[in-house]
Formats: structure tokens, C-alpha cells, sequence
């Protein structure tokens, strides 16, 4: 009898033996993922496995005393937290259980030795909700932003112009700065807690040397160059998000300088009290997106001919028609043969503040009778607006004191907002493709699109045509079809700018 | 006697304790998942008929009438063609059974495939709110030809015949290699959960 006891418990215990991984091959970087909290910024290793980048478990327990425990047996660990919500993590499962709700990460933990690895979206995503903390991660700085702290993305771009030098700072959220001049430098203070801030490389010029970090956390330090006399500073706010300094290095004795600088983007704010004379919500600036590029050729032809070279002449051919034409700004994703994310192309036309994206494709089908071009715009689930940190309002410390509740629109569901306009400019796509192009029998279509779901402004995708089809592929290649598709959205967007111009009127003359 | 006794007692009461943590950690876990093991072992759903092959023309094994989707013969949509799957216990089972079935699935004359060839099922699990994951095998993109229409039909030929013959399962997303995926090819998201799109089938 006690022999066959310790025979189950033996058994057992070989059970949960057998549970170890084998080694993978893990590569510690030099990488920190700095946490930032009201009280300190601690740091958090980035661990490197299989191209991917992970946190260690066990540091993030440590950090924000998690009490971990790990069930070999099943492949799978319990994370919990003073809240006494618990995280399930199962080995490789891009999908976690946080407090009985399903949240899917980016991919799954790995178990490396005895240790457990989990992806950096793991603390906005999973362990966020579980603290009922506001965790946001922001990848491309390396930064977990942890409760109410007010930590605006800064991005500085410095131009230099004949005469000047002109420095912006698009600040982000929305915030106060201003400029004071000091003894061999002009000192940018932002109201915050402290900053996330991308500064361009300067190379000294005559007005400005170089741009760095200032003394304490939220200051920014222009040290000016010899020609520098006097500068100027405009703020604006062209949308709510974000608002805007324009710090002017001039030469000495400019007094009356000449009017309003050509900074198109910066949209200055003119005194608020005439509502016409505020911005007009016309049409300024376009992002045309060629699809694809690089090692992604997207659709190939029968006759060889790449879909990333088709849309990037398009829209070469398309910028050039309404920069001459129309004088507005126009900036393409990419103006080579590179490979660029999805995810990049939405974000460089939020960046522009593009008033428009257009994003330019060749479609392929199984069969090559299937001609004509089509237009889409963003179709996506009615209930997909509220997944994970959709709606979660934000308690924000609001200017003169006090929180304000804000609902933060997560970024990856930036085109809602859009939606109605996108459609409007679909069906203007469509109207003007079919004055010059055969179309195809669905020529406008609602579909989660990848690219569009991003884009905080209207915007389509163009499909111009079927590589698949023989004559068209010719068509595509060639100069005449891709300027008649060129015409064809230019006479779009005109209309859409019309649109625009007429709806805005319409809402003002409402407003009185 | 009385301490030796008491001794296997205590033995017996920590073995007990030991299995019933192994059982309640095991259950509480929210996901069922199965592993797609090429043997068809598989441990998370009882089988009257263990052993069973999920895939082949075993005449034991119960066969349902289902769904399959293929590629029009314009190519322009989907057409649903009624087959014969190997029938499976539960929601996963089965679900796992009609994608295995869909990719292994050869296209009558006149309709065109919409899966990449040798594309492969390595997981499916169903959460409870209803939505079924499928993880493939990274052929799926590698072989995939590109062009926006021929990954819908890709994407939406696994989320249709998944819907349309599991009524329960609301929502399909695609996985690749274990990981979420942005795209199969550059254009439609994979990043969230998709209902079945009846717009693309087309009826014959």
C-alpha cells in the first residue's frame, strides 16, 4: 500500500519534471524599456527571441510586485496583482486570459530555461487592465507611460530656409509651451510631466547650431547660430490632439518681418473672433500611398509586370498633376523601391496631417477575365469599436487643475471617425474613375483594410486595375493608362475639396 | 502502528491535494485548445472512437455534410459546394475537422482553388466569447499571389466555412505561425476577429 503511494507520488513528481522547455536561443540586448511613473523611470531589459522583442516575467513581477505562478504541467503561468486580478499565459499563445477576458497580444510568451518571456504589448495590453492602470506603451520610443502622467510626444523638425531657420515642435497630446530667450540659448519649456521627445540630427547652419535636450525634463534647448539676431514664436492648435510651436531664428533687425511665413502645415491661428477666418477645412495636404514596394512586389502579371512599380508611377504621375495644378501639399509614403509596414504609411499621413489618403493598388484574381478599377474604404465590425482599450476613457490632469475624463481613441481604430467622408470620397473615386476607365461590376467596396485603419483622415484605397489580366497589365504598364487613372483622381479630389469647402460653409451659416 | 497510520494518512491527504491543484490549475484555463498532431491524438476531447484519423476515407469514421468554399469560375467570389467531413465531438473538434477539410479539398472542374497549396492547420482554438482562432503554417503567405481580391477570397473562404457551418462561432481570426498577423498579402487585417462576409459568395 505505502509502496504504491509513493509510486503516484513519484509519478508525479516526474510529471512535473518532464515540463521543462528546451534552451532557445535568446540574445539579452542592450535594449531598456524605460517605465515611466510619477515617482521615478525604472528601466525593464528587452530580451531578444526569434526576432522578436520580450520583457522577462520575473522583472516585471518584480517591478510592480506581481506574485507569479507557474503550472509546468499544463504549459502555462498565473500572474496576480494587489487588485487580485489574474493574467493566464499559456507557452507560445498569443492570446491571455486577463480576470476571465480575453485579450490577444502580438505573439505569444515564450518559456526560455526557467524563465518566462512575454512581448512588450503585454503591459499595456494585459497587465494594465489587470492593475486597472493606464499602461501605454510606445514602441518606437521604448516607453511604458504608467498611470495619469502627462507625457506628450514631441516632434521637432528643423528647416532651413534662405534668411531663417525655422524650428517645429508638434506636441502630442495638446500642450502650453513657450520660448524664452537666455544667455547663448533659446530655452522651449512644455507644460507636462515630462517629455517623449524625437530631436532631428542638426548640422550647424548660419541660424541655428544645434537643438538638445535642456536642463530639466520638459525643456528643449535651441543653441542659435552666428548670423541669429531675434526670433519669433507662433503656437496653434490646427486639431485637437495636437497643438503646435513654430520658433523662428531671424538675422538681427528684422522688426517688421514679411507676413505670415510659408510654413503651410503650421496653419497659424488668426484671432478668434471672426469664425471665417478660422482654417478652412478645405483640402491642403494629400499623402498618396503607392502600394507595396520593395521585397513585397505585391500582384505579379502574367507578363511579369510588378504591382509595386505600376502604383508607384501612378503616384508619381498623380503628385505632379496637384502640386502643378492645384498648389496643394502632396507627400508619398515612399518616392523609391522600399520596403515599407503598413502600419508606417497610416502613420507618415497622420504625421503630415494629410487632409487626404490615398492609397494606390493593382488587384490580381484567379481568373484573368476579371477587368476593371474599383474603389474601397474602410468596412469594419459595429461592435469592433469597443475591444480591448477602445472606449476606456482616460483621466487627464486638466490645465488650471483638476482631471478632466477623456476618451482616448486608440490609434489603431483612428479611421472611425472618418468613415462618412471616406465613403463620400469613395464615391467621388468612383464617379471619376468611371468618366475615364472601364470599372469593374463592384467598383465600390467596404472591407477591413489594414492600411486604412490607422489613418486619421479620409481615406481609400484605389485598386486601378487587374495585373491578372493580360490587356490590362499592358494598360497598366503603360503611360497613357496611368496618366487617365492619374486625371481620374485628380478630378476626385478637386471635387472632394469642393466638398469639403461647401460643407464647411454650410455648417457656419448653420452655427449663426 | 497508530504513527504509521497516521503517516499514510498524511501521504494520501498531500497526493490529493497535489492532483486536485493540477486538475483545478488545468481547468482553469479559459482556452480549449487542441493541437493539430498529424496522428490525430488528441486528449481535450473525448472520442468514442479514439484512434480515429481526422482526415481520409475510413468508412468508421461518422461523416457530416458541410460546406466548402471554392473560387468562382470568373473568379470574381466564393461558391459553397456541399462535401462530406469526417465528423468530430464538440465545437473545436469539428471546426478543426472543416478547415483541415477545406485545406486539404480539391476544387470541382470548373472552380479554382483559393488557398494557397500545402498550406497547413497547426492549432485552432474557439474562446468564449465565441470566436474560433485558426493558426496555419506560414505557406499560407509565402505562396500566397498577392492582389487584393485573391486575398479575400483567402481570408474569407477559412472565416466562411467556418460560420456558415458552425452557426455558433461568430468571429474567425487567422493566426500565422502561432503569432497574430497584420496581412496575408498587404491589404486585409488580420489583427482583430472577422464575421463571415456573405457578400463574396455568389450564387452559382
Amino acid at each position: 500500500m505505502r509502496r504504491a503511494i509513493a509510486r503516484v507520488t513519484a509519478g508525479l513528481l516526474a510529471l512535473v519534471a518532464v515540463g521543462e522547455a528546451p534552451a532557445r536561443a535568446t540574445q539579452p540586448s542592450d535594449a531598456f524599456l524605460r517605465v515611466l511613473t510619477r515617482e521615478e523611470v525604472r528601466r525593464l531589459p528587452i530580451v531578444q527571441a526569434e526576432a522578436q522583442e520580450y520583457v522577462p516575467l520575473d522583472e516585471i513581477a518584480r517591478m510592480f510586485g506581481l506574485s507569479v505562478r507557474e503550472d509546468r504541467l499544463a504549459g502555462g503561468v498565473t500572474v496576480a496583482g494587489a487588485t487580485g486580478r489574474q493574467i493566464i499565459l499559456t507557452a507560445n499563445q498569443p492570446v491571455v486570459s486577463v480576470a476571465g477576458r480575453l485579450v490577444s497580444l502580438g505573439t505569444g510568451p515564450v518559456r526560455e530555461g526557467t524563465r518566462w518571456l512575454v512581448p512588450l504589448d503585454f503591459l499595456q495590453r494585459a497587465l494594465g487592465p489587470a492593475l486597472d492602470t493606464r499602461m501605454e506603451l510606445r514602441r518606437e520610443s521604448r516607453l511604458v507611460v504608467v498611470g495619469d502622467l502627462r507625457v506628450p510626444r514631441v516632434n521637432v523638425r528643423v528647416e532651413a530656409p534662405p534668411g531663417r531657420a525655422v524650428v517645429s515642435f508638434e506636441i502630442r497630446p495638446a500642450a502650453p509651451a513657450r520660448v524664452a530667450l537666455e544667455p547663448g540659448h533659446l530655452l522651449v519649456t512644455i507644460e507636462a510631466d515630462t517629455l517623449d521627445l524625437a530631436l532631428p540630427r542638426v548640422s550647424p547652419q548660419d541660424f541655428i547650431q544645434t537643438i538638445e535636450p535642456g536642463p530639466s525634463p520638459t525643456t528643449i534647448r535651441i543653441v542659435p547660430g552666428p548670423k541669429f539676431g531675434l526670433h519669433r514664436a507662433t503656437t496653434s492648435q490646427s486639431d485637437p490632439a495636437a497643438s503646435r510651436l513654430v520658433v523662428e531664428l531671424l538675422p538681427p533687425g528684422t522688426e517688421a518681418p514679411a507676413p505670415a511665413p510659408p510654413e503651410p502645415s503650421a496653419a497659424p491661428t488668426p484671432p478668434a473672433a471672426d469664425p471665417l477666418s478660422l482654417p478652412t477645412p478645405g483640402v491642403r495636404t494629400v499623402v498618396i500611398d503607392p502600394g507595396h514596394g520593395g521585397d513585397d512586389t505585391g500582384a505579379r502579371g502574367p507578363g511579369g509586370t510588378l504591382e509595386k512599380d505600376v502604383t508607384l508611377a501612378v503616384a508619381r504621375r498623380l503628385r505632379t498633376m496637384i502640386e502643378s495644378r492645384l498648389g496643394l501639399r502632396v507627400f508619398l509614403t515612399r518616392d523609391d523601391d522600399r520596403t515599407l509596414s503598413l502600419d508606417d504609411r497610416a502613420a507618415y499621413a497622420n504625421s503630415q496631417k494629410a487632409d487626404v489618403f490615398l492609397s494606390i493598388h493593382a488587384n490580381a484574381a484567379a481568373r484573368p477575365s476579371l477587368r476593371g478599377a474599383e474603389v474601397y474604404y474602410l468596412g469594419i465590425d459595429p461592435d469592433e469599436a469597443d475591444t480591448p482599450g477602445g472606449s476606456a476613457g482616460a483621466q487627464l490632469p486638466a490645465l488650471g487643475g483638476g482631471t478632466r475624463s477623456i476618451a482616448l481613441v486608440p490609434w489603431d481604430v483612428a479611421q472611425l471617425a472618418y468613415l462618412d467622408e471616406s465613403a463620400a470620397l469613395a464615391g467621388l473615386v468612383r464617379q471619376a474613375l468611371g468618366e475615364r476607365v472601364e470599372l469593374s461590376d463592384r467598383p465600390v467596396q467596404q472591407l477591413p483594410l489594414r492600411v486604412l485603419v490607422g489613418a486619421s483622415m479620409p481615406a481609400v484605397l484605389v485598386e486601378i486595375g487587374y495585373l491578372s489580366n493580360p490587356d490590362q497589365e499592358r494598360a497598366l504598364a503603360s503611360a497613357a493608362y496611368q496618366d487617365q487613372v492619374a486625371q481620374a483622381l485628380y478630378d476626385a479630389l478637386v471635387r472632394f475639396r469642393a466638398r469639403r469647402e461647401r460643407t464647411a460653409t454650410a455648417g457656419d451659416q448653420a452655427q449663426r | 502502528m497508530t504513527r504509521q497510520r497516521l503517516l499514510l494518512i498524511l501521504l494520501i491527504g498531500a497526493a490529493g491535494v497535489a492532483l486536485g491543484w493540477v486538475l483545478t490549475t488545468t481547468l482553469s484555463r479559459t482556452l480549449q485548445t487542441t493541437e493539430a498532431a498529424p496522428g490525430g491524438e488528441e486528449e481535450s476531447e473525448p472520442d468514442p472512437s479514439p484512434a480515429a484519423p481526422p482526415e481520409g476515407t475510413d468508412p468508421a469514421v461518422p461523416r457530416i455534410q458541410a460546406t466548402l468554399f471554392f473560387g468562382s469560375a470568373d473568379g470574381r467570389g466564393l461558391v459553397g459546394v456541399e462535401r462530406e467531413v469526417p465528423f468530430a465531438e464538440g465545437v473545436v473538434g469539428q471546426a478543426r475537422a472543416l478547415v483541415e477539410a477545406q485545406l486539404a479539398a480539391e476544387p470541382p472542374d470548373s472552380l479554382v482553388r483559393t488557398i494557397p497549396d500545402g498550406t497547413t492547420l497547426r492549432a485552432l482554438f474557439v474562446t468564449d466569447r465565441n470566436e474560433a482562432f485558426i493558426d496555419l503554417d506560414a505557406t499560407v503567405r509565402d505562396r500566397h499571389p498577392g492582389g487584393s481580391l485573391n486575398e479575400l477570397l483567402t481570408v474569407y473562404t477559412l472565416v466562411n466555412v467556418v460560420t456558415t457551418n458552425l452557426p455558433d462561432i461568430q468571429r474567425v481570426q487567422i493566426l500565422i505561425d502561432g503569432r497574430e498577423a497584420d496581412t496575408l498579402a498587404g491589404h486585409v487585417d488580420l489583427r482583430r476577429p472577422l464575421r463571415k462576409n456573405e457578400a463574396l459568395i455568389l450564387t452559382p
